[in-house]
């Protein structure tokens, strides 16, 4: 003990308010007069100040509990509490239902069926675009056919007209040929005539 | 303290009739004091995080057996009290814990590094004996006859670990204090 005042051990329990509030005001007054115990009190208040600088940590996790069988809850407890879980579980699967239905994605029946119809359409068009193909290549073969057949045709009359305007011409010419072979036959025979009266 | 008392008995009185939600606001008013008690005594957060799980788990299991509401808060001390020394004496069996110190503590807002290396090199000095005594009075704010319930000893015998911790501490702490550095 630092101080040796006799009152030292009631000091300190004035100081860490431990002293019976009957006795405070008489060590209020010795302290006011005694230099050694107000000198000691200082230094108490000042060494507990100091312990003071470092304070409480916040704790790093919060500590819970969730149930324990120490305490059973009363029967009426127990069976308040299952109707309300029961209640609420009920509530839950309702909830979870009309979420399902309300949130479901496309049920996959559906998309298989929408695909499967979705490859008809395609088939279905590419079949109806290959028969339309198909009907203007022979469309375009029958135009070309008959345009073919109309310009034999037209090339057949052309060289039937032509071969008769040609056997014609011929026939003509023909005739021309006899008749200048006709007139020179004539006129030679002529010539000759006169000759042979001439050497007789 | 008084309306804190009050709202503690009401929710023993309720965690004794099975009532698990008032244990968890009974655990919400008291599990960082229990904490921090237990981070001075053993210098290491993840110990005195289990200890804290531990000592209200004995709480929540033994509350039926405090009778008296309003002596709950040294009650839950002697667990927390009990649970650490038990872990002491199965780490060190032999040596007891002497050898255990108080970590380095972030200090109070404008507190001097040098004060706080103080405070700590000055808490470190002590025996474990003295040192909870500091705790408990200092840190915690119980009264004598609660530390002596805590702690299983004579009023007389945790006066004399207080007061001589005190002495020894002021001769460095309050003069440090007293330049200034930080305190009041």
């Amino acid at each position: 003990m630092s101080t040796t005042c006799g009152k030292a051990e009631a000091l300190r329990d004035y100081a860490f308010d431990e002293l019976p509030a009957i006795d405070r005001p008489e060590m209020e007054r010795h302290i006011g007069a005694c230099p050694e115990c107000a000198a000691e009190l200082d230094q108490l208040r000042l060494t507990t100040a100091a312990l003071r600088i470092l304070p409480d940590r916040e704790i790093p996790q919060r500590i819970a509990f969730v149930s324990d069988k120490v305490f059973e809850p009363s029967p009426i407890a127990r069976f308040l509490h299952s109707a309300w879980a029961g209640l609420a579980s009920a509530g839950l699967m309702a909830a979870a239902l009309i979420f399902t239905v309300l949130h479901q994605p496309a049920p996959q029946v559906r998309t298989i069926i929408q695909s499967a119809s979705g490859t008809d359409v395609t088939q279905q068009v590419t079949k109806q675009i290959d028969e339309a193909v198909s009907r203007a290549v022979q469309q375009a073969h029958a135009q070309d056919a008959e345009l073919t057949k109309a310009s034999l045709a037209e090339a057949e009359t052309r060289h039937q007209r032509e071969h008769r305007v040609l056997m014609v011409e011929m026939e003509q010419s023909l005739e021309y040929i006899q008749k200048r072979l006709g007139t020179m036959t004539s006129l030679t025979s002529s010539m000759e005539a006169p000759q042979n009266r001439g050497g007789q | 303290m008084i309306f804190r008392a009050v709202e503690d008995a009401d929710l023993i009185l309720r965690v004794q009739k099975g009532d698990i939600e008032a244990f968890n606001h009974l655990v919400s008013r008291w599990e960082k004091r229990v904490y921090n008690y237990l981070l001075r005594l053993t210098s290491s957060p993840e110990d005195s995080l289990d200890l804290s799980q531990d000592v209200f788990l004995k709480a929540y299991q033994n509350i039926r057996k405090l009778d008296d509401t309003a002596r709950f808060g040294p009650w839950l001390f002697r667990i927390a009290h009990n649970e650490a020394y038990s872990l002491f004496r199965k780490r060190k069996p032999e040596s007891g814990i002497d050898e255990c110190g108080v970590a380095e503590r972030e200090a109070a807002p404008g507190a001097s590094p040098e004060l706080r290396i103080a405070v700590s090199a000055a808490l470190n000095r002590l025996n474990p004996e003295q040192r909870e005594a500091v705790v408990l009075k200092v840190y915690q704010g119980f009264k004598f006859d609660e530390m002596a319930e805590i702690l299983g000893c004579p009023v007389s015998t945790i006066k004399s670990r207080l007061y001589t911790a005190l002495e020894l501490m002021k001769v460095e702490l309050a003069p440090a204090a007293n330049g200034g550095r930080g305190i009041r």
